[in-house]
């Protein structure tokens, strides 16, 4: 069994901050992490893996030359190896070219997979895009917001426990196919010592244009169907009051004289 | 050399002063002035100063002198020995000493260096440090201060205070006037080690500002302090010897000492400081290392394999008993969150948390060592945790504050059916070949006792917090007693009874564990010789 | 591709200063872009000498001609007694796609697919559409993936529109990707804007970077021109008169049983996903600043007490204190209620994005520092679980006297 897992570096979004005057990001201070859901999806596949005996994870990542730590990270919580797909030709694309390149790695590196995870979105983009135009571009069905997942007995299908608007259902896929993983464990996983020393002899191969079989049109900047033609910060709200020092007694009334004028509760002052 | 003249300051007008007068004013209105994180009861002050400059402390030293009140300083209350809570006469509080004075390269020593008012607080200082962002330089628009800014932002390395103590929000002076120490001192030293100057306000309202390296005591153990009136006050340095492990149990004393060194952990009992200039050091990538072992020898075993190997240069070696893995577990099942860690191991476990450098993108980052040693202790370097990222170093430093953390939450809910009880916390530390001999006393008196206990903390420097959690009032009575029996332990291995947390106002009778009665008069000597009217921080360190 | 003019570049530096990738950096008395540039233009905007342009490819009026119409996939819920109806959001989806047809001078038509329990279809033309395309077959009396991306496929290449919008719930966010990636077609996902400019293009403006910034993209060469906006950004469209030339055309399904990859096994409702948050018109939201799971009921009673519903941010949903359709957020739900009490929520980016439309935000949190106090109307710095039951009981007391004649 061979179940690859797409995974994207983000930057830290919460520590992401913008520069309001010139409406750009400050980028000092900002760590690259594994995009949180990208690290469900590897828990999800580990987990696979420790029911199924014999299966084998490979973490596969486009990204400039540094994505290679959050691989690292992959190979430290279990991935078996682990692929960089990196080539300036790669840079500035959209989630289309995006999808067409990941699926055109996958196609070149692990042509016998029997299952592909992502994450539900990237925190840096947040489109959820980019799973099902993998599932799309090669042909496989899908299952997105998978909570938990089983193989079947004979392992050619897979359950997934997913959300749904009502709750949730399980749905059963024939392999191969690509599922998203959209919650993950409550306290993130720690990798051992020996995972963390292990991890460094483990394979982490680069790939680059030249050993995919896609035409450069289709890549980076160039091979993108939609473009940014603009970027601009969003509008502050206009100022509320924060009241401190209040104890509870005078933040209720606080609150309740506010709630009142606005008239959400009745008793307000008149507003003639 | 062997002499220093004071600084003779103005004081203010007095009635410029910020002040609250009177026990019930205070009490009722400014309640936290009379208390720091010892709980210490029985505090009382009949006035409250806040000054804003040395001018106008001078001036409240002055006018209480006047007065006869002594004066009890105060700045984050974040101390445990109870050395801010006034016993009677004027609190002050110096929390308007809140800014950073100046960034500057000291070529001599290659260091960037950073002033300080007493009370900017640690965690601020090391954020500003590391982040290479000091609003109130940059507020300041000098060009001195642009100009060091701009050269610090160019040096690319990181920068970070060493000194660690737990709670990051202690003031600068705080940690000067114990001699702070945390998890790094094991590697680092404690913050005696990090000193470079000091500006000091004695009784009288002079000043002695003293950088290290130019004022020591003579050969015959000597210092001369000059005053503004020409008079000459000889200080008597104490001659026991200085102890062998780190210590906060006394005045600091040894041959030929830099005369800061006699400031730096006197706990304010000579004078209060006013500024500080701090080294900073290059800050390196760690990897934090959490090491499961099956028993308490075995971590024992894995402690002194750590230290002896030179391949291996720990940050820092932590140690956490088996009741205190238990206590965690216990947390876990409550509160994952709050613990924040994978599901710890079974009972019986110990663990021993380190920190060592490392390059996550090196080839082979030199760490395979540590599998060997962990090997050779008969544990496996699988049952272990390990991260290296910020934000997971982030989650080990909050691992290391639950256990206090759940202590005291287990101690505030006991008191709430019993309310005199209290937690007991040990701070004995010992020479490194008297680890072993003190860990089994440790075991025979408190297991021997039928106690509750964990035991916690710095066991790189032999230095283990051995908190007692007594379930009724007999338990306490037999818990303080094993702990008077442990500390004189402690004193007979060559060991100390305060390593980190400082004598204040709680822990004299200890000193007297640890020194003779002829020793600690020297010590009264010294103090008796800079502030004759016993004016200042009453009660601290020397019995009254 | 960005050009610069190397004679005309002065190096002033304020393109590297506004550029907010970091893809242009002065170097050798010039400017100098890396492949980090996404063509946003914020440089040529900025430089004072008119050294920089980007040269746009356009597409082909011929290719453009071919496309007319602004298509919106009316995504349909399960209503009591076994029908099948359009759900608010395409009604939302509507009101903007009159406004993008009338500028464009084209028509609205609604896909709709279901099987013989569709209703609420002729509505649609009395809320902006000209006409509804109905896709009936067995197969679609429930939603798929596959089911619907093919059927919805054939349509596109049979009704060439020249926009296609589709409502960012979690089915139309798996569907749109799937539908671009089969047609190659632009896609953006959570519009909060969309524009046409003066090329006939359609702008969209979504947040990007977790909500910190605000873009603006376009989808130059394909056709659909294919968005996806959430729940609760756009208005509903108003009830109106139905034009004289509405129509519904019955549109023919070939699907086969082979063509469905996917089959639901089991299906596990929650009874708290009875509760719409989407559709609340007063939230009370909870955060980990709750402490624990046994104090939302201190939530749940200011809620009941205001006439609102119970939410909770991602950090209580991962520590299952609520389920997750009840999570507001960028990985939740978008809410746009009159009024938002946030309880214990530090505000971070990605739980504002799904909130801040409310029309009155209130939060409590103990930390004075805690980011929801940037957007809120009025905010309280204290301990929740000590303010909330006095002032449910408060709001009680409120509507009682308030009823007494």
């Amino acid at each position: 069994m061979k179940i690859v897992v797409c995974v994207k570096q983000v930057p830290e979004i919460s520590n992401v901050r913008i520069n309001r005057e010139t409406g750009t990001l400050i980028r000092e201070g900002v760590a690259s992490i594994l995009n949180p859901f990208c690290e469900y999806a590897l828990d999800l596949a580990v987990h696979l893996k420790k029911e199924s005996p014999g299966t084998e994870v490979i973490a596969v990542s486009m990204g400039p030359p540094q994505t290679r730590s959050a691989l690292m990270r992959c190979l430290e919580l279990g991935a078996d190896r682990a692929i960089l797909a990196s080539d300036r030709k790669f840079a500035g694309a959209d989630t289309w070219a995006t999808g067409k390149t990941l699926a055109a790695v996958i196609k070149a590196a692990v042509p016998d997979f029997n299952l592909i995870l992502v994450g539900k979105q990237a925190i840096d983009g947040d489109t959820a895009q980019v799973g099902p135009e993998i599932a799309e571009f090669m042909g496989l069905p899908q299952v997105m917001y998978g909570v938990t997942a089983e193989f079947g007995k004979t392992r050619k299908r897979i359950r997934v426990r997913r959300e749904v608007e009502s709750g949730y259902e399980v749905v059963e896929m024939r392999l191969p196919g690509v599922v998203s993983a959209s919650k993950g464990r409550l306290i993130r996983r720690l990798p051992s010592l020996k995972a963390i020393i292990d991890a460094r002899s483990k394979p982490l191969k680069t790939l680059t244009a030249v050993d995919l079989d896609i035409d450069d049109s289709h890549l980076g900047l160039k091979g993108s169907l939609t473009q940014v033609v603009r970027i601009f910060p969003p509008q502050s709200r206009a100022d509320g009051r924060k009241l401190e020092g209040l104890d509870p007694e005078g933040a209720r009334k606080a609150i309740l004289a506010f709630l009142q004028a606005q008239h959400y509760v009745e008793g307000g002052q008149p507003s003639c | 050399m062997y002499e220093i003249m004071t600084e003779f300051i103005q004081p203010a007008d007095i009635g410029q002063v910020h002040c609250i007068k009177g026990f019930e004013e205070i009490q009722r209105r400014f309640p936290v002035y009379l208390s720091d994180e010892s709980k210490l009861s029985g505090a009382h002050a009949d006035y409250l100063f806040f000054p804003a400059d040395e001018a106008e402390l001078a001036a409240v030293l002055v006018e209480m002198k006047r007065l006869k009140a002594p004066v009890t300083f105060s700045a984050a209350r974040t101390g445990i020995s109870g050395g801010c809570v006034p016993p009677r006469g004027a609190v002050v509080s110096l929390e308007r000493f809140d800014r950073i004075l100046s960034l500057r390269h000291e070529p001599s020593a290659g260091e960037w260096r950073i002033l300080a008012q007493c009370n900017v607080l640690l965690r601020d200082l090391n954020r500003q440090a590391m982040d290479k962002h000091f609003p109130e330089l940059e507020r300041r628009h000098s060009s001195a201060d642009a100009a060091a800014l701009a050269a610090y932002r160019e040096d690319t390395r990181t920068y970070f205070y060493p000194p660690d103590p737990t709670e990051m929000s202690a003031s600068i002076g705080g940690t000067v006037a114990t001699n702070a120490s945390g998890a790094r001192t094991y590697r680092y030293g404690p913050t005696r080690n990090w000193v470079r100057r000091i500006r000091v306000m004695l009784a009288s309202g002079e000043v002695l500002d003293i950088p290290r390296g130019r004022y020591f005591a003579s050969p015959t153990g000597d210092v001369t302090v000059q005053d503004a009136g020409k008079n000459q006050i000889v200080l008597r340095i104490p001659d026991y010897p200085a102890p062998r492990t780190k210590s906060t149990s006394g005045l600091y004393a040894a041959p030929n000492m830099d005369l800061i060194d006699l400031f730096i952990g006197s706990e304010g009992i000579l004078g209060v400081v006013t500024t500080v200039e701090v080294a900073l050091l290059e800050k390196h990538d760690k990897l934090s290392v959490v090491q499961f072992l099956q028993s308490d020898t075995q971590a024992l075993d894995f402690v002194e394999a750590l230290r002896k190997d030179a391949r291996v240069r720990p940050d820092f070696i932590e140690f956490y008993g088996p009741g205190a893995l238990d206590l965690l577990r216990k947390r876990q099942a409550d509160d994952p969150k709050a613990v924040g860690m994978p599901p710890l191991p079974g009972p019986g476990t110990t663990a021993v948390f380190f920190e060592v450098s490392f390059d996550p993108d090196a080839e082979d980052p030199g760490v395979g060592v540590l599998e060997t040693i962990a090997a050779r202790c008969g544990a496996s370097s699988e049952d272990s945790w390990a991260g290296y990222e910020m934000r997971e170093l982030d989650r080990f430093k909050h691992f290391r504050h639950v256990l206090p953390e759940t202590v005291n939450g287990i101690i505030a809910q006991r008191k709430r059916h019993i309310p005199e009880l209290h937690k007991l916390g040990t701070d004995l530390a010992v020479p490194d070949d008297r680890l072993r001999d003190m860990w089994a006393v440790y075991r025979d008196t408190l297991d021997g006792d039928g106690l509750e206990w964990v035991a916690f903390g710095h066991i790189g420097n032999n230095h283990l917090h051995v908190n007692i959690l007594p379930r009724d009032l007999h338990e306490l009575e037999k818990g303080i007693a094993a702990y008077d029996r442990l500390a004189a332990q402690a004193v007979a291995f060559g060991g100390v009874v305060s390593a980190e947390h400082g004598i204040g106002k709680i822990k004299s009778r200890l000193l007297s564990l640890m020194y003779s009665d002829a020793q600690i008069n020297q010590m009264r000597s010294v103090k008796a010789a800079l502030d004759p009217g016993m004016m200042i921080n009453p009660g601290d360190v020397l019995a009254e | 591709m960005l050009s610069v003019n190397k004679d005309i570049c002065n190096s002033c530096g304020l393109c590297e200063k506004t550029c907010p990738f970091g893809a242009i950096t002065v170097a050798d008395a010039c400017a100098v872009p890396n492949e980090n540039c996404t063509l946003c233009g914020a440089c040529v905007n900025v430089c004072p000498v008119g050294a920089l342009s980007i040269a746009r490819k356009r597409p082909s009026p011929e290719k453009m001609a071919e496309y007319a119409g602004v298509l919106v996939w009316g995504e349909c819920e399960k209503l009591p007694g076994d029908r099948l109806a359009p759900k608010k959001v395409v009604y939302e989806l509507l009101s903007q796609a009159r406004c993008l047809a009338d500028k464009l001078g084209e028509t609205v038509t609604v896909i709709v697919l279901g099987d013989d329990r569709l209703v609420g279809v002729k509505t649609l033309g009395a809320h902006g559409a000209d006409r509804v395309l109905r896709c009936r077959h067995p197969l679609l009396d429930r939603y798929t993936i596959d089911g619907f991306a093919n059927v919805i496929c054939s349509a596109i290449a049979g009704e060439k529109p020249s926009v296609f919008l589709l409502g960012a719930t979690p089915n139309g966010r798996e569907l749109a990707p799937r539908i671009a990636a089969r047609m190659d077609l632009g896609l953006t996902a959570d519009c909060t804007q969309l524009d046409i400019d003066d090329q006939r293009q359609m702008v969209q403006t979504r947040p990007a970077f977790g909500g910190n910034i605000m873009a603006s993209i376009i989808s130059p060469y394909t056709r659909p021109q294919m968005a996806t906006v959430r729940p609760n950004v756009f208005p509903a469209a108003e009830f109106g008169s139905v034009s004289k030339a509405f129509r519904v055309d019955d549109m023919a399904v070939t699907l086969s049983k082979a063509a469905i990859r996917t089959k639901i096994v089991e299906e596990m409702p929650l009874c708290e996903a009875s509760v719409n948050i989407e559709a609340a018109q007063v939230i009370v939201a909870a955060g980990r600043g709750c402490q624990n799971k046994e104090n939302l009921g201190l939530i749940q009673a200011l809620a009941k007490a205001l006439g609102g519903v119970m939410a909770g941010s991602r950090a209580i949903v991962e520590m299952d204190w609520i389920p997750h359709t009840l999570q507001v957020g960028q990985s939740g739900t978008t809410v746009s209620p009159q009024l938002y009490i946030a309880v214990g929520i530090s505000g971070a980016i990605q739980h504002v994005v799904g909130m801040s439309t409310a029309k009155t935000i209130v939060a409590i949190n103990c930390d004075p520092e805690a980011p929801i106090f940037k957007v809120v109307d009025l905010g309280i710095v204290g301990d929740a679980l000590q303010i909330l039951p006095g002032l449910t009981q408060a709001i009680r007391d409120a509507a009682v006297k308030a009823a007494k004649p």
